[in-house]
Formats: structure tokens, sequence, C-alpha cells
């Protein structure tokens, strides 16, 4: 384990982009709803996207990659979430008036700047996420801050955008997108790059994932929220990680991204050392596996397939070094022609005899390619095109392991927690202005009044330390749906705020899953219940007697605690209870019975007290 | 444009879109580069492009701090393919004439850019490279709203030049009045000897899933490789981007203001449908090439622009009719209801066509009839209405489209006397009218 000093020596940057749908009514450009029922898909379509000129003339690198695997889309379209809108067969309408409202509260909780005017901007994806080949986004606000374990963390800019269209099937032909997602107003908020471990770059998530619940304007449940991490060290380069589900394990990940890097750099090293090179010529060599037992190569070339190799002169043995535990070099280039559509690559550092090619075929191949000793080959085989799009493909990210680390969007595994290749990092030319919705001109007292609903995510976590005062209840707390109902309760009645956590997040479940129709109860009798309880005409015991009766108002909750003698028993009620009950047996025995007949209206700690 | 105090502060400072400034506001600095005002918004904010890419709007006084920064000028470049000969491939003939398909967002000026070159239209379409070689004429650089028979007549002259020597031609215009476009070339082109296909976009070609790229694909195969001597519309079939229909110029309509496949054919099924891979099947007998034909070609060089299209509605005031024969008009197509009813005998008089129709007949203008319902035949005998609106004169026009009537009479009274325009008006001429309704035409 690397700890801060590690990080700080090797230059390690890591900046956060969090991801947060909001929960408005409609969608972003649209009056589709933003909700996402369960709706029934009423239509198909299928449709083909290129890479097209950016604003400053060039294609785009990943969007050229993108259009270069030829894919299909297949958009289902659903009835109530989807319209011409979002199947591009129309422009967009006016944007969301009720999500710029909450894109300006976040703007205010992060303390940031928000520009006069919203230039709505295109962001083009041809990964087909979109049907209209861009994302819709607009920058909302900048140069804000956010409050981590003490220290103020920059937040540089902060997006609303559409969210994409979700993934249902995807293979090397055809991917199949449902539409009811595409368009949910997504909130956008980057971190400044120096986070300065893995550890504060999950707590900085931890606290933007906070203050976005405390909005109250969020969607929640799986997948409204995602993060992606920027990693890279002094002599590595920008990768940005994709697809943590939860919070649990991202410092882990960086680390093993951190690994990664410091592997390739090494590797880089010695390859330079070498003066390795890459030799970009593909050769043929299906002749030499003519009568081969590799069943991985003779099942390929029953049919029409090929063989092709390409000769890595000075890196012998380097495939075979680990990047990340179980993953090695040549994992690394097997990824890129797996993205051209084979199902990866064999190379010289493996155990050859192993996938049955005999001493005679290496020995072959080796001379065909000219191999010597510290040299290297990688083999690929299925059909002729698909051969040299994964040949070429193996090449150049071979080649770019004379760099170091190439630039990529990277997964993460979730068995191993190491990230995996996804494609190419994009560039930034692919932005340019939508041309179908007017600017958006913020009134003066558009982020004023949002200044007034901001929320601050530090000052609630101190709170819920002071009130509740057990570490398990507060982080389930802070996390809870009820966060907002806790805090107003505690403000109001003045109840132990120990009590009433351990009601709304305990006691509540208990009784819904005993039956009890717990959504029957009012807030109102709900305050009603621990204002009672605050000024100490109530046991804690009582509470749940009273909710059990799913009272809807104060003056129920009233009702109840008369009709079902619930008041507590003090001064001289309690003194007549302890002599009714007797004076034989021990203390505990006396606690026992006394408790027995009035559990419900006597207080424990009191009664024993007074018992003393 | 900014508004004058911001325009006078850049002219001040020397700055102009394009320059990479930097700009104090309310005590933040930001860097970026300044672009051109877009037409909608607040004139004084000013919208810089961030490193980032993002544009955003900052309003600021005439005295605001700005700086130009140094550095290149940004401009921007449109990225060119070569062009290329195959051997072997027909001889194709574009011709551009404005509208969304040749449109993309200049970035110097903010407003729309034509792609008129051979070579971005090659790099945006490279699948074109396999179907045929291409001469591309930059006919001219306009709005389909904006064109009128003028540019109708220029456009057939040049596809007539081009038609005799490609083995086809398209022509990329606007899609909002493509269908009177289409009409007018049907009639104007008089023995073509081989396919005049129009075609466009509803979607940009400055985005990734623009309809041009294989509008554009599927239109050359059409001209390249179809067996037809027609002029038609190609556009999608569908939604989706799996075939183009190519649709007599005289049967098709733009029925959707946005979607992909606006266009449909009415009243016939389309001539032909082609695949995205190019495979075509055709759909409907027509005019076919004729090898070593085409001498025959020529153009009818005449239209009367007096020609009016009116729609009858209820409460619909036929003192209309009046204004066009004070204002000499030689033609008018009525758009009637149903079967190309009128109303004759309404409580209030003064809402009756008939003695309106009958004055402007005798007056000498040609009046045709057609229906609003679009889909459909006119029918004059079924009702006393329809039998008296016919009495005076008035012709009804069959299962032509309303449209194409008007554009019909245009050429006939441009190039006929009256009574011989009269005469064919309900003839058909070019496939614009059938004999017979077929059943499986669906709405």
């Amino acid at each position: 384990m690397l700890g801060a000093e590690d990080y700080r020596r090797l230059g390690f940057k890591c900046g956060l982009e969090v991801h947060q749908r909001l929960a408005t009514r409609t969608k972003l450009f649209c009056g589709c709803d933003a909700q996402l029922p369960n709706d029934i898909s009423v239509a198909e379509v299928e449709r083909r996207q290129r890479a097209v000129a950016g604003e400053l003339g060039s294609i785009d690198q990943s969007a050229a990659f993108e259009t270069s695997k030829g894919r299909k889309f297949v958009y289902n379209a659903f009835a109530k979430t989807t319209c011409l809108v979002e199947l591009d067969e129309e422009p967009p309408h006016e944007p969301n008036r009720e999500a710029l409202d909450i894109a300006m509260q976040i703007v205010a909780s992060l303390r940031a700047s928000a520009p006069d005017e919203l230039e709505v901007m295109r962001k083009e994806v041809v990964d087909g996420s979109d049907t209209s080949g861009f994302q819709r986004t607009m920058l909302v606000g900048y140069d804000g801050s956010i409050e981590v374990a003490g220290r103020q963390v920059g937040i540089p800019t902060i997006f609303l955008e559409e969210e994409s269209a979700g993934i249902e099937y995807n293979d090397s032909g055809v991917a199949v997108y449902n539409l009811d997602r595409l368009g949910v107003p997504l909130m956008e908020i980057d971190t400044n790059p120096d986070l300065r471990t893995p550890e504060e770059a999950k707590a900085a998530a931890a606290a933007l994932g906070l203050m976005l619940r405390l909005t109250g304007k969020v969607q929640r449940g799986i997948g409204s929220i995602r993060q992606d991490v920027n990693v890279s060290i002094r002599e590595g380069a920008r990768v940005e990680i994709k697809g943590f589900q939860d919070l649990d394990t991202m410092d882990t990940v960086i680390a093993n991204e951190v690994e990664r890097q410091l592997h390739l750099v090494e590797i880089r090293n010695e390859l330079l050392k070498r003066k390795a090179k890459v030799h970009a010529a593909r050769t043929d060599v299906t002749s030499v596996f003519g009568e081969t037992k590799a069943r991985i190569v003779a099942k390929s070339i029953s049919g029409d397939g090929t063989v092709m190799a390409a000769k890595l002169e000075g890196f012998a043995g380097m495939l075979g070094t680990e990047v990340n535990t179980g993953r090695r070099l040549g994992s690394e280039i097997s990824d890129y022609a797996k993205l051209a559509g084979l199902g990866g690559i064999i190379h010289s550092d493996e155990d050859l005899p192993g996938y049955g090619f005999s001493e005679k075929e290496i020995g072959a191949l080796r001379n065909l390619l000219d191999i010597g000793a510290r040299d290297a080959f990688i083999l690929v085989a299925g059909g002729r095109d698909a051969c040299i799009r994964a040949l070429d493909a193996a090449c150049a990210r071979a080649m770019l392991a004379l760099e170091g680390v190439p630039k990529e969007t990277r997964g993460v595994d979730q068995k191993t927690l190491v990230t995996t290749f996804l494609r190419p990092l994009p560039g930034g030319e692919r932005m340019y202005p939508e041309t179908d919705v007017r600017p958006v001109v913020m009134d003066a007292g558009m982020l004023e009044s949002a200044k007034g609903r901001a929320v601050d995510a530090e000052s609630v976590s101190r709170r819920l330390k002071s009130t509740i005062g057990n570490r398990q209840l507060e982080e389930q707390m802070l996390w809870s749906q009820h966060l907002g109902r806790f805090l107003e309760i505690v403000e109001k009645t003045g109840a132990d705020g120990g009590v009433v956590a351990a009601t709304l997040l305990e006691k509540m479940t208990q009784l819904r899953r005993s039956g009890v129709n717990v959504g029957a109860i009012g807030d109102d009798a709900m305050l009603r219940v621990f204002s009672e309880y605050g000024k100490g005409n109530i046991t804690k015991a009582a509470i749940e007697e009273i909710l059990k009766r799913e009272p809807k108002d104060g003056a129920d909750v009233e009702r109840i605690i008369k009709s079902e003698k619930l008041e507590r028993l003090r001064g001289r009620e309690l003194e007549l209870a302890i002599k009714e009950a007797g004076a034989e047996g021990g203390r505990e025995e006396r606690l026992r019975r006394i408790m027995s007949k009035h559990r419900l209206n006597v207080d424990g700690d009191e009664l024993g007290a007074a018992l003393k | 444009m900014y508004s004058e105090e911001l325009e006078k502060l850049f002219a001040r400072r020397g700055i102009a879109p394009g320059d990479r400034i930097r700009v104090t506001v309310k005590g933040r600095t930001l860097e970026g580069i300044l672009m051109p005002r877009p037409e909608f918004g607040d004139s004084g904010a000013m919208v810089l492009k961030l490193p980032n890419g993002y544009n955003i709007g900052m309003r600021i006084g005439s005295r605001a701090k700005v700086e130009k920064q140094g550095g290149k000028k940004t401009t921007f470049e449109f990225p060119k393919a070569k062009l290329g000969r195959k051997e072997g491939l027909p001889e194709v003939s574009i011709i551009a004439t404005g509208g969304t398909i040749g449109a993309k967002v200049d970035y110097e000026t903010g407003g729309v850019h034509w792609l008129l070159e051979p070579g971005e239209l090659l790099y945006a379409v490279p699948e074109l490279k396999d179907i045929a070689n291409y001469g591309v004429i930059n006919l001219m650089s306009i709005g389909s709203e904006d064109m009128g028979y003028k540019d109708w007549q220029e456009i057939a002259k040049a596809a007539a030049k081009e038609l005799s020597r490609s083995r086809g031609v398209v022509i990329t215009t606007g899609t909002d009045t493509m269908h009177y476009i289409s009409a007018a070339l049907s009639f104007m082109l008089q023995g073509i000897n081989g396919p005049v296909v129009i075609t466009g976009s509803q979607r940009s070609s400055d985005r990734g899933s623009s309809d041009a790229f294989m509008n554009l694909a599927c239109s050359a195969r059409i001209a390249a490789s179809a067996n037809v001597a027609e002029v038609g519309v190609c556009m999608h079939a569908t939604s989706s981007d799996t075939y183009c229909s190519f649709m007599r110029g005289t049967r098709v309509r733009k029925m959707h203001t946005t979607r992909r496949d606006a266009f449909r054919p009415i009243n016939s099924p389309p001539i032909a449908n082609v695949t995205r891979e190019g495979e075509i099947t055709y759909t409907d007998e027509g005019r076919v090439r004729i090898e070593d034909g085409g001498r025959e070609l020529r153009v009818l060089k005449g239209y009367e622009p007096k020609v009016a299209l009116l729609k009858f509605y209820p409460n619909s005031d036929p003192e209309i009719l009046d204004y066009y024969i004070s204002k000499k008009y030689k033609g008018a197509i009525i758009e009637g209801t149903g079967m190309g009813h009128i109303a004759v005998s309404p409580h209030d008089s003064r809402y009756s066509w008939l003695g309106h129709i009958k004055r402007a007949v005798d007056s000498g203008m040609v009046v045709g009839i057609t229906s609003q319902t679009i889909n459909g035949r006119v029918n004059p005998n079924v009702y006393t209405n329809g039998r008296l609106i016919a009495g005076t004169g008035a012709i009804y026009c069959e299962d032509m489209l309303p449209e194409v009537a008007l554009v019909k009479l245009g050429v006939l009274l441009g190039n006929h006397r009256r009574r011989e325009a009269a005469h064919l008006l309900a003839k058909n001429m070019v496939g614009e009218i059938s004999e017979r309704s077929e059943v499986g035409q669906q709405l």
C-alpha cells in the first residue's frame, strides 16, 4: 500500500466527474416523462452514425474510432418516455425550467458562479448512445468548491446535460439502446485534478453525492449517480475510469490503476533500453499451420480463415510482464485486437505448446518472421479483414508501449477491481453549438434565489454527529431518504436525535415488515409523537405503540395516547406504581415486576433511579 | 451582432470573433476564444469559448477588462477527400442548390455554410466513391422556401445539360418545397432518358446522425444504375437508416415537418426502393431508359407565374378570387374539401363560391379543383355541390396533388394557349394522374 507521501512523489493526479440524474417531471429538452417508469416499448428504429467534422474541422479521434467499427444501432422507443425528439426526428424544445432551477441550487451549493447566458452545446458522441450523434450540454457553473474532510476541493465546472440512452445489447456489429433514459436531465460536476490520494478521491465523491442528495431533487437508485475518475502519474498519462458500481471500492480501483501505470512505465524504460521496435508489417503465416493441433487456430482456418503475425523486435519477455495481478502487457495488446472484432491475440510469451502448437510450427514461424532470442511476435487468426484490423490495432498498441501509458477510457472489472480498456480517450475537439436551441438568458434573480436553497453537506454531517451520537446511525442517516425528515423533527421537537434516528431508520422498517402501513402515518403525526416524547409526556417504548396505530395527524396521536393510556408515569404516579408492586424480592426482581406491568408508561432509567 | 456598446469595446481593443481573449468578470478571470454572437439571446452578453470547448455568455460593461491574447486566430476548415476517379464506374452529375443537406454551421460568422465542395461531400459520404464518378455543379445556395419558377427553370436547364453527358443526375435541394421542385422538373424536362433524382435532408449533415449520408448514397445509386427515365425524389422511406424510396416527382409530398421519412408517395407506389447497401427493387411501372436514346430531350422554357393555389375552408371569403381576376391571373387551383366540394348554397349567400368561380372561368382563368384531403380522387358527380361547380367550367383534377396541379398549370399556361392548357390540365402527362386508384395504397 502506498501512502500519501508516495502518491505525491509519483506525481499522482486525480480528479472526479460526478454525474447525477435530476428528479424532474419531464426531460431536459422535451415533454417526455423523466421518471423512467416501466414503460412499454412501442417502436424500434435502426440507425447508422458517422464521425463528422467538429467545430475546428478535424474529426475527433474517439469518434472516428467508433465509426471505423461500422456498427448498426437499434433504438427501442417507449410510450411515455420517448417522443420524436429522442428519435432525432424533431428538434429539441426549450430547456426545462425545473431542471435549470435545480442546477442553480447545485451551483449555489457549490458556491460557484453562473454565466449570464447559458449556451447549449453539442458534444459529439458516436458510440450510438445518443440518437443525434451528440449530447446536448451546457456549462451552468464555474469556479466553485466543496469541503472534503476539512479541505476545500475546487469545482472548476458544473454542467447540465442530457442523459444518454441505456445500452441493452452490444456486440461488434450492433448495439441496442433503450431511449427511455435519453434526455433525462443530468448534472455533471467536475473537481480539480488535485485530489491527493485514492482515499481523498473517494471522500470527495461521497461529499458530492451527499450534497446532491440533500437537495432532495435528484433521482435515486442504481445508475442515477455515476462517478468517472481521471487518474495519472507523472510519467504516465491521463486515464478516465468509468463504471464504478459503488464508492467502497473506488480507492482500490484507483490504487490498482496507479500500479498499472507504474508497471507500464517500467516496461517502457526497459523497451527503450533494448531499443525495441514494432514491425507494423503483417505477415500471412497461414501456411505454417496447415496441420496444426492448436485448436484455437485450427478452428479459425478450417473455414476461410487466415493466420497473420507481426514481429515485435526486442519485446521478448515483455509481453508476459504483469501490469496488474493476472494482467500482462500481452492482455493490454489483446484488448485492442478484441475491439477490432477478434477473440484476442496469441503471443510468444505464452505457453505455446500448451495451446497445442508443435515445436516444428513454432520454429517455422520464428523463421518466417525472423524472430531472434530477444524478439517477440503476436499472432491473430480469423477472417482476413478481421485479422488485418485486429493485427493493426494490436501493433498500434504495442507501439504505444514504447511511449508508456496510452490515454484511454477504461472500465472497472468488478471482480478483480482493476481497470480494463474501453476505447481511446476522446480529444477536445468535439464541441459545437446547438443551433436549434436559443441561448438561455439568466435573469439576475435566478442564482440569488437559488442561494437561499443552497445545501451544505459538511454542516449537515456535523449536525448529525452532534445530535445522534452513534456512528453507525449517523452514517446510515447521511445516506437515508429520511434525512430531511430527521432534521426537521430534531429541529422542531427537541427530541433526542439518537431516538429519532433509530425510529426512522430501524423501527419504521420493522413496523412495515410486521404489516403496519407506515405510509399512512402523517408528517404532522410524526412531529407530534416526537414532540410528546421530547416533553417527557410519553416513554420511548410508547413511540412504537402509537406508530403501530397509523396516526394520520396530531389529533390522532393525542387520542391514541389517551385511549391506550400511554401517558408516562412520573413523580407521585411513579411512586404509587412502585408501592403497588410491593417490596418483596431484590431490586432486580422488583424492577422486572414493575416493568412487566407498566412497560409502556415507565422510563427504565427513571425507575432504576427511583428504586435506589 | 453584439450590442453597439460591445462592438465599440471590441473595436477599441482590436478584438474580433475568433481571437483568443482574457476577460475579468465579477472578479474572476476567464480565458477563451471570442465567438460570434448567436442570433438570439442577449446581445450584451459576450460569448466565450472556454478551453474545455464549452461556450458561455457573460454580460460585460463598456469598461470591462478585456485583453487580446497572443496565438493564432481560430479558423474553420472542413476536411476534404481527394476526388479520385474509378475506372468502369458510371458518370453521375450532382447539382447543388442549397438547403439543409448542404448546410453546416460556420463558426466564423455563426451562420450556415453550404457543403458545396465535391471533396467535402466525398469526405462526408465516402461510400459515394464506389458508386460512380462525379461532376459536381454548384448551381445556387438558397433555401427551398426562397425558390421560385426562375430557379426551377435554371435547375431544369442544368439538369438537361448534365443528362446529356451523365448516366443520371442528383439534385440536392432544401426539403420544404422539394415536391414543388420535383413537379416542376417533371413537367419541364421533356423526353428524358435517365433518372433525375432530387434529394435533401431533414437533419443537417454536421451531425453524425444526419439522414443526408444515406439519402445521398441511395440517390447516387439510383442515378448511376436504376433503369428509369423519370424525375423523382429519393429520401428515407422509414425512420430507420435502412432504405430510401425513389418516388415519382409528381406523386410525392412532404407530409411531416421534421421526420426523416417526411416524403411520402401519394396515390401511387414509389417507383423503386433502394437499400443502404445499394440494392434496388422496382415497385411501380414507369418510363425506362432506352440505350442510345435521349436525343429528344428538351426543356419547356415557359412558365406562367400568375397562377394561384387557394384553399376553401368554412367561412372562407370567395372574394379572394375576384382579387386574382383583378390582378389578371391566368389560372387558379382550388383545394376543395372531400371529393372537391366548395360552398355553393350557404345560409349566408356571401359565402357561396359559385358565382365567383363562374366569373373567374368566364374571365378566361383556368380553374382546377383538387382536394385538401391530399389522398384520393376528386369527383364532381356524387353531390349537387360538385355538379354545380363543374358546371362553371372549373376542371376537376382527378387524383392529382394540389401543388402538382399548381405547377402543372404554370407550365401549361407558359407553353400553350389557354384552351389547350385547360384541356391538358386533367390529362395524364408524366404520371401525375392515374386512371386507377390502386388497392394497396396506404395513407
